[in-house]
């Protein structure tokens, strides 16, 4: 697969380098612009799979950009917003942005982003998705909601299953608090309460603790993940 | 600061209206007065020449032939004794002048000249005249004086007005040597009511009032801000000190992934109360609530359980929902709400006890929703001050450093948006505190 192209329409110079630096890493080839006008310009010539838009710029701001953009252009725009405003965050989606971001975000959470958008362009490259997930001895079955591992059925309740197929559809990912709360209990709102972590170490109990070989790690102040990691 | 476009004092403004009040009521008074006098005397003159006319043709038209001519003129002398403003002439038909009394200057202005027949010959005629100018007189000094009383009449009522309103203002100028102490720092000062007229007491109890809840406001910003410094300050300091740790000599990269994963947890901390802070900010500043029909709060209560399901179930809680509604509301932000509620709950229930979420339709417009739990329960002074930001029952608690105390003030805020306000009430064991919502 050729390697994706994104433009980062952003003037704070150093979360610019940083999401450059980033997302580069990450496999894709980014392309920086630091105020309104060359993104515009940028965006229209180049093809890109994807911009990221910060929200305010220098000269015109970036609702502006988008509207310009939207007249040529149906390339996807994730908008980076500082303002939580649920006002602009409408606007934004009105003015033609496919996702919006609140600032500060995690890293991981706009990557989880930035490739939602690009599977949503592109739907016939994913086959129909696989009906049993398997990591090392660990088998779910996603139609009968099974869990088995090293041969033991887990006796897992419905959302510790719907957290466990989501970790392991994305296994090796880093997903944030945030991210499993949306996903699993469609609650969109950061809580102060600590209660995934407590499902999270419930789910472990479950998964983890009759056995030898973890599966589920915390990374610290990023999330968790789901891998066969070596001894 | 902006001009204000003043009026002018009230002081000259009121002499100024009361001079020319009493200027013109006294002028009006005075210029009756002139007119009556004025009419009067010239009524009097006429009626003494009338008099003397008829005494004077009686005594010429009764005059025989033995009258002498100085008995005449002893008679005429008689008549007009006592008038020195009147002059006569009597001239006999032979124009002989029997009797002249003229005027010091020429005959005055008023006259009356007539014949008197006589039985013994021709007529006798006469000259009778009243000199005016004594009257004149009189009535130039009348004028003078109403005048004079009238202009000084108004002046000294506008004096009299200007002093009385500077008497009458002093409390004022005392209530704003009062109100000038008040400063930012003592707050507390409260203006002295006492001495000052009834009409200014509705004034300082509104200002006293005022100053209360601005009191009250200030002191309430100041604790914000010092929670908020102290809120930010503890993750920055960890910050801080664990950055500075590292790198004071080399590490390996675990170690590093260490420190930073550390830090960005207390990044996490700290963005979260200042979104915190934003959300509520937004919430003061007027933000609505985006209503959707929600046909089950009920259903909606159990989401938000089934996302507290785990941490309930470690704190040894039960968790149910009791009653059913449909309402318009923004269902994204009463999760929310629900959500730091249970969290609450989780904290302060008590284990082997069951957490409820309670729903009713209070009346056409509005909906309750409340979580009741039991536990230690709240002492009534703290539950006033339950949804201030950072307020804290119990100020050292273990899990602190998660619950940074915006979470009862979000719930406030939510009830709010949604034209409610939040309720809260502990009494027996069992603690219910939920929102009230206004169903538009």
């Amino acid at each position: 697969m050729t390697r994706m192209k994104l433009l980062v329409v952003e003037d704070e110079a150093k979360l610019a380098d940083y999401l450059r630096k980033g997302l580069t890493e990450e496999g894709f080839v980014v392309d920086v612009a630091r105020n309104g006008v060359d993104g515009l310009h940028l965006a229209a010539e180049g093809d890109y799979d994807l911009v990221l838009l910060d929200g305010m710029l220098p000269g015109i701001d970036g609702l502006a950009v988008l509207a310009a953009l939207r007249q040529s252009q149906q390339t996807p725009v994730l908008m980076l917003t500082a303002r939580s405003q649920v006002e602009d965050r409408v606007k934004g989606l009105q003015a033609g942005a496919d996702d919006y971001l609140v600032k500060p975000f995690a890293f991981s959470e706009l990557l989880a982003r930035i490739q939602a958008l690009l599977r949503r362009g592109r739907p016939t490259q994913t086959p129909a998705e696989a009906t049993v997930l398997k990591l090392s001895d660990l088998e779910l079955d996603l139609i009968r909601r099974k869990a088995v591992r090293a041969g033991k059925r887990l006796e897992l309740t419905a959302k510790e299953f719907n957290l466990l197929s989501l970790l392991l559809r994305r296994a090796g990912e880093v997903l944030s608090r945030t991210e499993l709360a949306e996903q699993v209990w469609d609650m969109n709102f950061d809580s102060e309460t600590n209660v995934v972590e407590v499902a999270v170490r419930r789910l472990r109990t479950k998964l983890d603790q009759p056995f030898d070989r973890p599966l589920l790690h915390t990374v610290r102040g990023m999330g968790y993940v789901l891998e066969a990691r070596e001894p | 600061m902006t001009t204000v476009r003043t009026a002018p004092g009230l002081g000259a403004r009121l002499s100024r209206s009361l001079a020319l009040l009493t200027g013109v009521g006294l002028g009006l008074v005075c210029a009756a007065v002139y007119a009556v006098i004025a009419l009067t005397l010239l009524q009097r003159q006429d009626e003494t020449l009338d008099q003397k006319q008829a005494a004077i043709a009686q005594l010429l038209g009764e005059r025989g032939p033995g009258h002498s001519v100085a008995e005449l003129q002893h008679l005429l002398s008689d008549v007009l004794a006592g008038h020195a403003e009147l002059s006569l002439r009597v001239t006999t038909a032979d124009g002989q002048v029997i009797f002249d009394k003229a005027p010091a200057q020429s005959w005055p202005g008023k006259q009356r000249s007539f014949n008197v027949p006589v039985t013994a010959g021709p007529a006798t005629s006469v000259l009778l005249a009243l000199d005016q100018r004594g009257d004149n007189a009189l009535m130039q000094r009348l004028a003078w004086t109403l005048a004079c009383t009238a202009v000084g009449g108004a002046l000294a009522v506008s004096a009299g007005a200007y002093w009385l309103v500077r008497r009458g203002l002093v409390p004022l100028h005392r209530l704003v040597d009062q109100t000038r102490l008040v400063t930012a720092h003592d707050l507390d000062r409260r203006l002295d009511g006492s001495g000052q007229p009834m009409e200014l007491q509705p004034l300082i109890e509104q200002f006293n009032a005022l100053l209360g809840r601005l009191d009250g406001a200030y002191r309430q910003m100041e604790a914000f801000n010092a929670d908020v410094a102290h809120e930010l300050n503890t993750p920055l300091a960890t910050l801080i000190s664990s950055s500075e740790l590292a790198l004071r000599r080399s590490r390996s990269a675990e170690e590093m992934r260490d420190v930073l994963g550390s830090n960005l947890e207390e990044l996490h901390r700290m963005a979260g109360i200042i979104g915190d802070m934003l959300f509520l900010s937004h919430a003061d500043n007027g933000s609505d609530a985006r209503r959707d029909r929600v046909d089950s709060l009920a259903h909606l209560a159990s989401e938000v359980i089934d996302f507290h399901e785990a941490a309930m179930h470690e704190a040894g809680l039960q968790a149910t929902v009791v009653g059913e509604a449909a309402a318009q509301v923004d269902a994204r932000l009463l999760r929310r709400a629900i959500s730091n509620l249970l969290g609450n709950a989780t904290r302060y229930g008590l284990a082997g006890t069951t957490v409820t979420v309670r729903i009713n339709r209070v009346d056409a417009s509005s909906v309750a929703v409340a979580v009741e739990n039991s536990g230690p329960g709240i002492a009534p002074e703290h539950l006033p001050r339950l949804f201030d930001r950072f307020y804290r029952v119990d100020v050292a608690r273990a899990d602190a450093d998660r619950n940074h105390g915006l979470g009862l003030a979000i719930v406030a805020a939510i009830a709010r948006m949604h034209g409610g306000r939040a309720t809260a009430e502990s009494s027996g064991g069992t603690t219910r505190v939920g929102l009230l919502l206004r169903d538009a």
